[in-house]
């Protein structure tokens, strides 16, 4: 039981880094309709971004997240000025090739110009333990969950109470309407690629420590971006926070029984049961 | 139109002559694999073009059907089966796959779609990965059919072959009613319904058909380059390269995917030597480009041209009652 | 004359919407029926419902002795129900020709012969000359007619034609009325339309259905139909049905 419960904590605390993951994507995906298949590689520039603040500038990781995501908030505003609105109107296949594109070229810049070698932050946290009861968990880990948390919830919050997060929901329902509301909707799409981008980066940053980092770290996170968003519920920023939780237990739950080489493998086997059996997530409700 | 169509047959059939000539021209045998790989990667963008162009949907998962194939034939062949008939069971056991991906990933549609056919394609390879029957993360050894010094010669005309089949297939495709059934479902399923067909039953059939194509093609490679790991074979960085090809010369067209392998993998390949590993950089760029300002293809934008040089020389007779100011407001409809 | 067409007793609901109520009526060989009524009173999810793209919640729909109440789209459309779309579809990348040649494939699986068939069809709709335009960028006149011809080649026995003549002027709704009035002669028997031109129902209608607020309120000869006091009320208001008397 005690194994059990160890599983399931462990998962929740890479689950909060997922939820970020999600909810970013879910903001381009879900609310814009923007299919991002680069979401990954943008995570991987986030990690490169701490790596190089922390290699140059000895700013720890846990400091450095909040600058990759600033960066990548411009950097994805940018992207989302050249790249992707000028296709804002055209097939979702249109978006998966472009932001494909971008991907392909997001990585190969990286290893251009860090190499293919895997690169490692050595923070001290990350070897510390903290121990309740018959449980152990990771220092680091533990503090981005706890970090991770933070921004969860301010971003719920924001979405739901903030004068643009409403305008972003209205542009989710009805793109059309929007502006007849007076919503500036090239503006605030813009604003939320740049956001769900944002939080890809900060994702990043706070993944740092805890892994390896090579320039195609990121492709694995796209697909596991559009898991958990499948698992929320298409547009739901909240259910993408749980939908990470439950990828992240899940993928725990599976390495501990099964084996960590079938952990990857949870995520498309739950990833194709939900699109096969309830398409609208768990938690969403039907969408047209 | 029909004129148009009857020379095409000719150049390419004349094309086809042309592309057997490296096989007696070059010697150098990285030379001859280069071209190898192109005439293959042809055949690919043809096989995928078939789902992907003429029924339109995004497929990012074919790389599946490619590592069945490769995967079958290094198997059976470890049974004592003849090369040849195990290329042919790999193929249909792959086909027998794609039947039960298709059911599976054609209830959905766009993204999920596409997302559904990556799945696929990652699950093989992990599973590839983590069986003993393929080896692992180890890998299988795949059995030549030739041997000798003209080892990559005849393999590329292996290639070119089946690039020619594949063109075939296309080219029947395109001039029959099952082309025209696909194309409707790629431009509205609905109005395809309309007048009575099933289009689960006929996206199928153009993924089993592409299965078969690609996983001959996956056989083919395997064979080639002898030896296979499922990071190799079942890379989703193959589907992608499929999908790709046939976009860059031009989806839903006959030569594009021919022209789009020989673009791609000729540019990859002189940046390679030039640049080293930056091959995927310039796939990038690439992309980005066509998607902006060509998202037609090579080809499809040539077409695109001629239609409406075309259309330029006799300008269109007005439609009987037809009030000017109702078709400016509805040109968007 | 024969029923070809029934439905009995057919809801519809939307969540808490009842889009049909308890809808009945026939279509009979030989005879132009159209289903009018104020918007929103279900008329396109009636067409939707006879063609298969939704299903009833209750009620049956039976067409020349077959049961399609849970048919598919493609199987009603192969059994002889061919139909139009309000918001014209077609197949923006293709030929005008190569459009109507998609109806015609499903008698033969020669291009050629579709392609004969198609040209036929266009010259009785007076499209021939837009052959081989892609459907897109075409102006909504002759969209309209693209949609009658694509379902046209289908030879259906039965054909619905969703609000054709909207958006088109009044010669040149009246004139594509005039086509309707002589689509017997391609062997359909039976023609149902949705309209809100009155100017084309009261021309060429046989038999009209009045639908309101998802059940139907009045049905009958047009002359007929026009004058009662419900249907008054539904498209005007209460006011003018006291006008009537």
């Amino acid at each position: 039981m005690v194994h059990f419960l160890q599983a399931c904590m462990n998962g929740l605390l890479t689950g909060a880094l997922y939820a970020l993951i999600g909810m970013g994507l879910a903001l381009i995906f879900g609310v814009m309709r923007i299919v991002n298949f680069a979401h990954g590689s943008f995570l991987m520039v986030g990690m490169y971004v701490s790596y190089l603040l922390f290699e140059r500038l000895k700013i720890n990781p846990y400091y450095g997240f909040i600058a990759a995501g600033i960066f990548l908030f411009g950097f994805g505003y940018l992207v989302y000025k050249l790249l992707i609105q000028p296709i804002r109107d055209r097939s979702d296949f249109m978006q998966i090739l472009m932001t494909t594109g971008i991907a392909l070229i997001l990585v190969d810049t990286a290893q251009l110009t860090f190499g293919a070698d895997y690169h490692q932050t050595n923070i001290d946290l990350v070897n510390r333990a903290v121990h309740f009861g018959p449980f152990t968990l990771n220092a680091a880990s533990l503090l981005s969950f706890g970090i991770a948390t933070v921004f969860i919830v301010g971003l719920r919050e924001f979405v739901v109470r903030s004068r643009t997060g409403q305008a972003l929901r209205a542009i989710a329902q009805n793109r059309d309407v929007a502006p007849l509301m007076g919503i500036n909707v090239t503006r605030i799409q813009g604003f939320s690629f740049a956001l769900g981008i944002a939080f890809a980066g900060i994702a990043g940053g706070l993944l740092l420590p805890a892994l390896y980092l090579f320039p195609s770290v990121g492709e694995d996170y796209t697909l596991k971006a559009f898991v958990i968003v499948v698992l929320g519920g298409m547009g739901s920023i909240e259910g993408a926070a749980m939908g990470g939780l439950v990828l992240g237990v899940a993928e725990s739950l599976t390495s501990t029984y099964i084996g960590n080489q079938w952990a990857l493998a949870i995520d498309f086997v739950l990833f194709l049961l939900m699109l096969s059996l309830k398409p609208s997530g768990i938690f969403g409700r039907q969408r047209a | 139109m029909k004129e148009l169509r009857g020379a095409k047959l000719w150049i390419t059939i004349g094309l086809v002559a042309l592309s057997c000539l490296p096989a007696l021209v070059v010697e150098n045998n990285y030379l001859l694999q280069v071209c190898f790989r192109i005439a293959l990667f042809a055949a690919l963008g043809l096989a995928w073009n078939l789902v992907g162009g003429y029924a339109g949907q995004l497929s990012l998962g074919h790389v599946a059907f490619f590592g069945l194939g490769a995967y079958g034939l290094a198997i059976l062949a470890s049974h004592s089966v003849p090369v040849p008939i195990a290329v042919l069971i790999a193929s249909l056991l792959a086909t027998l796959v794609a039947a039960l991906i298709g059911k599976i990933v054609f209830r959905l549609r766009g993204p999920y779609f596409t997302l559904a056919t990556i799945a696929c394609g990652e699950v093989l390879r992990l599973t590839a990965t983590n069986l003993n029957i393929t080896g692992g993360a180890i890998g299988l050894t795949v059995p030549t059919v030739f041997t000798g010094p003209m080892f990559w010669k005849l393999y590329y005309l292996s290639a070119v072959a089946l690039a020619a089949g594949c063109f075939l297939v296309n080219f029947w495709t395109a001039n029959s009613r099952f082309g025209y059934y696909l194309m409707a479902i790629r431009e509205d399923e609905d109005t395809a319904s309309a007048v009575g067909v099933d289009t689960a039953n006929y996206k199928l059939r153009s993924l089993l058909l592409s299965a078969f194509l690609t996983a001959m093609a996956g056989a083919l490679y395997g064979s080639a380059f002898q030896y296979i790991v499922p990071d190799n074979i079942l890379t989703i960085d193959i589907s992608v390269q499929m999908a790709i090809i046939a976009m860059l010369g031009g989806a839903g067209t006959l030569l594009g995917p021919i022209v789009g392998a020989i673009l791609l993998l000729g540019a990859s390949e002189t940046f390679k030597t030039q640049f080293q590993e930056s091959h995927l950089l310039i796939y990038g760029i690439l992309i980005v480009l066509v998607v902006l300002f060509l998202p037609e293809g090579i080809v499809g934008g040539i077409e695109q041209l001629l239609r409406s040089r075309r259309k330029a020389a006799k300008p269109p007779a007005p439609t009987p009652n037809q009030s000017p100011a109702i078709s400016a407001v509805e040109k968007g409809n | 004359m024969a029923a070809v067409l029934e439905l009995r007793n057919v809801s519809k609901r939307f969540g808490g919407l009842r889009a049909v109520r308890d809808v009945s009526f026939q279509m009979r060989e030989n005879e132009i029926l159209f289903v009018i009524g104020p918007n929103g009173a279900g008329k396109t999810t009636v067409f939707n419902l006879i063609s298969g793209f939704l299903h009833p919640d209750e009620g049956s729909i039976t067409f020349s002795g077959h049961d399609i109440t849970q048919t598919e789209p493609h199987e009603s459309a192969r059994l002889g129900v061919g139909r139009t779309f309000q918001i014209v579809k077609p197949l923006p990348t293709l030929t005008v020709r190569q459009n109507v040649m998609l109806g015609a494939f499903m008698h033969t699986s020669s291009v050629a012969q579709a392609q004969g068939e198609a040209d036929k069809i266009l010259d009785f709709l007076q499209m021939s000359h837009l052959k081989d335009f892609p459907a897109r960028g075409l102006p909504l006149a002759a969209l309209k007619r693209l949609e009658i011809a694509r379902a046209l080649a289908t030879k259906p026995k039965l054909i619905l034609l969703d609000e054709v003549v909207s958006g088109l002027t009044t010669s040149e709704a009246l004139a594509l009325a005039d086509l309707i009035k002589r689509l017997p002669e391609w062997n359909v028997g039976v023609v149902g339309g949705v309209e809100h031109v009155m100017q084309v129902v009261m021309k060429i209608a046989d038999h009209i259905v009045v639908l309101d607020y998802g059940a139907k309120i009045a049905e009958g000869k047009p002359e007929e139909v026009v004058k009662q006091p419900a249907v008054i009320e539904a498209y005007l208001g209460p006011k003018y049905k006291e006008l009537v008397r």
